[in-house]
């Protein structure tokens, strides 16, 4: 029936919504086993990294690497029968709160093990892991992720550097040179995605991406100079050239020709911590900034009783908020044995979690005012530092394709038998989506199950949750509206697919929020009622927004200006300047 | 254990309530004293009908008599039982050691633990005194002293009727004084009670609501004190006068710490310790204050944590009255924005939510501080301290305000010769 599947669209979060209700926990031991990390951890930030030192000298001092890797900071995911510390996801992240404190270390640390190592973690065979982990895990080696190219960033498909089959197949030649690599000068194993020849099924031979395990050590390994970057200075961001460099086919990450699967793995599953990384790092700042807010006194009142000044801290707390709880949703979803893909979850919360990051820095620099952009004062480091977080890992306007067209793929394999029926001519299925849309622009009453009697929202929540299902309805009712009128040509539609992903973005977090307030008052945590207060203000702002962008999406709706975009876009492209006469022209 | 005592009664039932009495003079029947007696004997004559071809052999029953004889010989007829129990265990040092001891002296004496509710009562009672009221460790060794799934219903006569009731209130007795002292039973507690007591029992449905409840209530105060208060005076003030500003820029001083001290003439001067705080805009309204009017220094007020009770004193002024109140309207104030409309209009009468009740128009507070001692040296000492900071004071009248402290009153009401200091303390003004 219609109305059931309307809201297919929402992926693996409405049918497996007992993976979001209740918020994912960790058990007592696991609690406190965290807990004896970060307070070392959490020193060892406070007193002996010196971040303003790495962000001048663009360098991070060697005793505070060797720090990181007696902490065990260099092997945190890897399983401790290599050496590593073996934490969970959740565990990563939380520790990944606190190492957000310096984004260059941050970087320089999630640049190893996040996409550094994590292809021989996930698809290494059991001789890789012994052969290279152990080292890794104390930090002696450093890892790097090469994939990036000159001529592909995003696309990074079109690489083009070649690993060619030696003539006894013992090993591959590899050349190509690969840009932007963090920790490209102080690595020592690099994970290599080249080119290969591969013969497909039906004996055609294609080129296919592989990926390898290169040591330095095999030499023709060179890199260039550290890059001179507006943020992270303290991270190792340079050049790598391979030339001949002889991989041994021992080497090869999964199989030959199975590079894409083995990238889009590895980049998947690091995603989740950036949210708790922001989440850290802002709630850091919310403390320096309202130090300084509560004594600072102008026009014989403290800045702290100014309205505007309270609305900066609320936007703070609410951001903080949200991302924490959809990045430890996605993480503790991602823990649970047997969840399937968690990858577009993952990609909602870096998005999320970036531009929220880049926001809220950019708040707590304008509640110091001029003090703020001084470099004495560590926020325009914090700025600068979090602009990256938009760009590397998948830039955000990647990453909203990927979430809007997956949901797509999802969504239309379901709804096509539908919509065919549609365009057949099909009278009965004609007069129910008639019937449906009248019903809705009457004003349906929609009941997902999550408020009310047996509900899994708590009643304090009652509101947000109505307004998350009203969203859930109406958003499920668009999508199948626009795969009606676009099909499969929806791929080109960037502009309709990002206030899909947008919308998506927004009920997830929504989700998140209700889940982990719902939990906090039932078990009665600290101030839960602010917690309450915070979930209502995000949800409603979040409901109104969602409303907005829906009705952008219908065909004529006024509000929808994506046809004078496109057409301003072209007059200005074509002719690559600003074409508007000056004002100041006369005719006569 | 219980049953075979009750089977001996259960006999003597037969013979007339009566001979019960006679039966069991010297020790307390608690299950007897209940409210229907008649009630009582249904499960004792459903065990005794289940279990009395088993023993109904002759031998059991005096050998249960003369354990009884033995019993109640070594217990002297005490009214209060299990007492010497633990007397002999502390030998004079009442630890979580000692405690333990008994119980486990108790368990080790007889395998049947014959006596256990009375037992498990008493060490109840005992426990403030050993100490151990708050340790979760010892509620779980004291209801191991229950024996284990005898207790449990095995059909369903069983479960209507309330199986072993004085048992389960012994139970329900345990996780109360857990309760009392707010301590959240673990699983190991969950455990032994879903063992001694099965599933659906009182104790175990106590347990749920236990659990229920305590984390809800955990954190709902929002003020929490912390569990163990510093013994030092200095801290306690700290901490005290924190909790009374409530403002984090607000500054403590110690102005001066106790000491005991020998002059060289041979005579002890104590210096009680004297702690003040001062928030910044404390500072700026006194900096604002008119010197002509006085400022005031009252006390002591009392502050109770939890147990513990301390004094501070406050530094007040006067509210103003309405016509002393000043206020200048500078139009240049700020360069940017008017601070002022220059409109006739006021706020609407929908809008304004300023109005409470009661709301009492009070002046404003200078500084607060906890003293050793109440008396108005040491508080001028502490005004002398506050100058440092706010010359103000030096040209502003004070007058102490100051009510008999809990020293001074119980000095009073020890001896008989009626002090003086506390009408001469009353209404003292004085120029600094």
């Amino acid at each position: 029936m219609l109305t059931s599947k309307s809201h297919i669209f929402f992926l693996n979060l409405l049918f497996i919504l007992n993976y979001l209700f209740p918020y994912p926990e960790i058990s007592n031991e696991e609690l406190e086993e965290i807990n004896q990390f970060v307070g070392p951890v959490e020193k060892f930030f406070s007193e002996e990294v010196d971040s303003k030192r790495i962000d001048q000298d663009a360098k991070i001092p060697p005793e505070t690497l060797k720090g990181l890797k007696s902490l065990g900071l260099f092997g945190m995911q890897i399983p401790e029968e290599y050496g590593g510390l073996g934490l969970s996801n959740t565990m990563y992240a939380r520790l990944g709160e606190i190492i957000s404190l310096d984004g260059s270390v941050a970087v320089t640390l999630a640049a190893h093990q996040a996409i550094g190592l994590k292809g021989i973690l996930i698809a290494g065979t059991d001789e890789q892991k012994a052969k290279y982990l152990p080292k890794l895990a104390s930090g002696e080696h450093i890892a790097a992720f090469c994939l990036t190219e000159p001529g592909s960033g995003s696309d990074a498909a079109s690489i083009q550097s070649r690993a060619t089959m030696s003539e006894d197949g013992k090993s591959f030649l590899l050349n190509g040179s690969k840009v932007w690599i963090s920790n490209g000068g102080l690595a020592d194993i690099f994970t290599v995605f080249a080119r290969t020849e591969a013969v497909d099924n039906d004996g055609t031979k294609k080129d296919k991406i592989s990926a390898f395990i290169v040591e330095r050590a095999f030499g023709g390994v060179t890199n260039g100079k550290p890059e001179d970057k507006l943020g992270i200075r303290g991270s190792n961001t340079c050049e790598v050239h391979f030339e001949n460099t002889k991989v041994p086919v021992e080497n090869v990450i999964g199989e030959v020709g199975g590079g894409f699967k083995v990238a889009m793995n590895i980049l998947n599953s690091g995603r989740f911590s950036m949210g708790s990384a922001s989440a850290g790092m802002i709630k850091k700042l919310i403390e320096m900034t309202a130090e300084y807010a509560c004594t600072r006194k102008q026009f014989n009142k403290k800045l702290s009783d100014f309205g505007l000044i309270q609305e900066k801290f609320t936007l703070m707390a609410v951001k903080a908020y949200v991302m924490e709880s959809m990045a430890y949703l996605t993480a503790g979803m991602m823990d649970r044995p047997g969840v399937p893909d968690c990858s577009v979850e993952a990609a909602m919360v870096k998005v999320f979690s970036s531009e929220g990051a880049w926001i809220c820095v950019s708040e707590a620099l304008q509640v110091l005012g001029g003090l703020g952009y001084m470099k004495d004062y560590p926020y325009e480091r914090y700025l600068r530092d979090s602009r990256i977080l938009l760009i590397f890992e998948g830039t955000n306007e990647i990453l909203r394709m990927y979430i809007a067209l997956t949901g797509m793929q999802y969504a239309g394999k379901i709804l096509t038998g539908k919509i065919k029926y549609v365009l057949k001519g099909n009278v009965g299925v004609a007069l129910e989506i008639f019937v449906n849309q009248f019903r809705d622009s009457m004003g349906r009453k929609v009941d997902l199950g999550l408020v009310g009697k047996d509900g899994v929202v708590h009643p304090s929540l009652e509101e947000s949750g109505k307004k998350l299902e009203e969203n859930i309805y109406y958003f499920g009712a668009a999508v199948e509206g626009l795969l009606r009128r676009f099909g499969k040509t929806i791929v080109d539609e960037q502009l309709v697919l990002k206030r899909v992903a947008d919308v998506s973005i927004n009920l997830y977090a929504m989700t998140a929020a209700i889940s982990r307030a719902s939990r906090s008052i039932s078990i009665g945590l600290r101030n839960h009622d602010h917690e309450v207060l915070l979930t209502n203000i995000f949800c409603t702002e979040a409901y109104f927004k969602n409303n907005y962008v829906m009705a952008e999406i219908e065909k004529y709706a006024a509000e929808n200006l994506d046809d004078s975009i496109k057409k301003v876009a072209q007059q200005v492209l074509e002719k690559r300047a600003y074409i508007c006469s000056h004002p100041l022209e006369r005719t006569f | 254990m219980n049953c075979v005592r009750k089977l001996l009664l259960a006999r003597e039932l037969s013979a007339g309530r009566g001979i019960l009495r006679q039966a069991a003079p010297g020790r307390d029947l608690p299950w007897l004293q209940g409210s229907s007696c008649a009630q009582r004997f249904w499960p004792v004559s459903v065990r005794s009908i289940r279990s009395s071809a088993a023993l109904s052999r002759s031998e059991l029953i005096p050998s249960a008599r003369g354990d009884k004889e033995k019993d109640r010989g070594s217990r002297d007829g005490s009214l209060v039982p299990f007492d010497e129990l633990f007397e002999r265990a502390h030998e004079g040092d009442r630890t979580k050691a000692a405690f333990s001891r008994a119980v486990e002296l108790f368990c080790q004496r007889d395998i049947r633990r014959r006596g256990h509710v009375e037992f498990i009562k008493a060490a109840l009672r005992k426990m403030p005194e050993f100490g151990v009221e708050r340790e979760l460790d010892v509620y779980n060794k004291i209801l191991d002293v229950f024996p284990k799934e005898v207790f449990v219903p095995r059909n369903f006569i069983q479960r209507m009727f309330n199986h072993y009731p004085r048992q389960q209130e012994c139970g329900i007795h345990v996780l109360e004084q857990m309760e009392n002292y707010g301590i959240m039973p673990d699983k190991q507690t969950k455990f032994l009670l879903l063992q001694i007591f099965g599933k659906k029992s009182h104790p175990v449905r106590k347990y749920q609501r236990l659990m229920y409840w305590f984390p809800r209530f955990k954190h709902v105060n929002p003020y929490p004190i912390p569990a163990a208060l510093p013994r030092d005076p200095v801290d306690l003030a700290r901490i005290s006068l924190q909790r009374i500003a409530a403002d984090l820029s607000a500054k403590i001083t110690v102005y001066q710490m106790s000491l005991t001290d020998v002059s060289d003439a041979g005579k002890e001067i104590t210096q009680p310790h004297i702690v003040g705080i001062q928030s910044p805009d404390q500072q700026e309204l006194l900096a604002h204050h008119n010197p002509a009017r006085p400022v005031f220094v009252e006390g002591p007020f009392p502050l109770w944590l939890k147990k513990t009770c301390v004094y501070y004193y406050v530094l007040r002024g006067e509210p103003l009255p309405p016509e002393e109140k000043e206020e200048t309207i500078d139009s240049e104030r700020n360069f940017f924005y008017p601070l002022h409309l220059d409109l006739d209009l006021d706020r609407g009468p929908w809008d304004d939510e300023e109005f409470y009740v009661d709301e009492v128009e009070e002046g404003p507070i200078f500084a607060m501080c906890m003293a050793g001692a109440g008396d108005q040296a040491t508080l001028a000492k502490w005004i002398l301290g506050l100058q440092q900071t706010n010359p103000i004071l030096s040209q502003t009248p004070v007058v102490f305000h100051l009510k008999p402290g809990p020293q001074e009153l119980q000095a009073a009401s020890d001896s008989e010769s009626g002090e003086e200091e506390i009408p001469q303390s009353w209404h003292a003004k004085q120029e600094l």
